[in-house]
């Protein structure tokens, strides 16, 4: 049985802390997406690494996108449409984990959301839907 | 004739492959999440068990497929795929032989069967599809069976639904059924299970309802098959979503199965790490 289109994404949008990777984030974050997928060969990688700034200006993004690829601020890069298995190429040439990278959009230190993951992860409690409150 | 003889599942963390890589499974952290493969290790080698074609079902993390292509269901038909460089160079694993013939009878038959699989010859595989192998296989110097790709879309919304995913299985039953060679032919799901790698509610981990979608693979697939992506979202986080693709698995082991062997283990990395081995019962 088909879901009405317009619900089905209106739901989406409807849970705590979750930016769902929908066709309307990925338009915005086109650029963004592709300019991290080209880290996946050494040569771009090392580009990258020799001058971030003149890499990210051969890429038709804004600057604002630009900026937070420089900050390596994930969390605003999600809000600008980027997609974290795109990124993993970002914080991979930094030699960072998914761990380490998806933690500082937590508001915790690395430490402390290991030890959180270590000791059972964080509960849905409260976190599954904003409208419902549970 | 071709039949299916097991279906796999298991959760492919990548973290999991750079602590098989890097020679880490005996530290404490990794331990546990390793023991419990030791079960399927032993299991799939004998040669009663041992498939000669493993189709794996996967996801594409943003490494074959860009934001230019995104194939809801790409069946792998070339006759070897290498592993991805997914920014740390690629992973040291053998190079995934597939059993071309059958890829490309499989395609035929899906797509005469209503089911508009896209068709894919160059394609690099990345940890989604070396993971499970390794968890499986340990590390060889090649890869002990055949090995089919089948990446599924669920990374840009909307994924293919639950009951798509276990209708796909079926064809893929039927077409496995009519390959006149004499193979056995496992499916493995991989993803899952509960894990959010994004926002504040990144880290999220749902053991009671991750317990359930295990039981249900044998006790309630009707359940599983009509449960919206909305409900994998709030229960088991963004990227639980991966979980549809088990349902793939599952359709394809037919109306019974048996549940021989399971694994749970919090976390893997940010992961409920969950892995099941399921017999059709006909
Ligand atoms: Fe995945």
């Amino acid at each position: 049985m088909k879901q009405d289109i317009h619900e089905y994404l209106a739901e989406l949008e409807d849970i705590p802390g979750t930016r769902v990777y929908t066709t309307k984030r990925a338009r915005k974050g086109y650029w963004v997406n592709q300019f991290a997928m080209s880290l996946m060969t050494k040569e771009n990688r090392d580009r990258w690494r020799a001058d971030e700034k003149a890499y990210l200006d051969e890429w038709p993004m804004t600057e604002e996108q630009k900026q937070a690829l420089l900050d390596r601020d994930y969390d605003k890069l999600l809000d600008l449409g980027g997609n974290i298995y795109f990124l993993a190429k970002v914080f991979s040439t930094d030699r960072k984990s998914y761990l380490q990278a998806v933690s500082t959009m937590t508001g915790m230190s690395e430490e402390d959301y290991r030890n959180m993951m270590l000791s059972g992860g964080r509960s849905p409690e409260g976190l599954r839907s904003k409208s419902k409150g549970y | 004739m071709a039949h299916i003889t097991a279906g796999i599942t298991s959760s492919h963390v990548p973290a999991i492959g750079a602590a098989i890589d890097l020679g880490k499974t005996d530290e404490d952290y990794w331990k546990p999440a390793f023991a419990g493969f030791d079960w399927t290790k032993e299991w799939i080698m004998k040669p009663e068990n041992k498939p000669d074609v493993v189709i794996l079902v996967y996801n594409d993390h943003a490494s074959a497929f860009d934001m230019n292509l995104i194939p809801t269901f790409a069946i792998g038909c070339a006759d070897e795929f290498q592993p991805a460089d997914e920014g740390w160079g690629p992973r040291p694993v053998p190079v995934v032989k597939n059993h071309a013939d059958l890829a490309w009878h499989i395609a035929q038959s899906c797509i005469l069967d209503e089911f508009d699989m896209t068709i894919i010859n160059k394609m690099d595989v990345d940890h989604g599809l070396t993971v499970p192998l390794s968890l499986m296989f340990g590390e060889p110097e090649a890869w002990p069976c055949k090995i089919i790709p089948l990446a599924v879309n669920v990374v840009t919304y909307p994924p293919p639904t639950g009951n798509r995913c276990y209708n796909l299985g079926r064809a893929i039953r039927d077409a496995v059924e009519s390959f006149p060679e004499d193979l056995k032919v496992q499916v493995w799901g991989t993803g899952g299970m509960s894990h959010q790698l994004q926002g504040t509610r990144a880290g999220l981990i749902n053991a009671e309802w991750d317990q359930k979608f295990l039981d249900d693979l044998s006790a309630d697939p009707e359940r599983l098959r009509t449960m919206p992506h909305i409900e994998y979202l709030r229960e088991a986080g963004s990227e639980g979503i991966e979980l549809v693709m088990w349902l793939i698995m599952r359709g394809a082991l037919g109306d019974k199965v048996k549940e021989l062997h399971r694994h749970y283990h919090v976390a893997a990395s940010n992961t409920a790490l969950g892995h099941i081995v399921l017999e059709p019962q006909d």
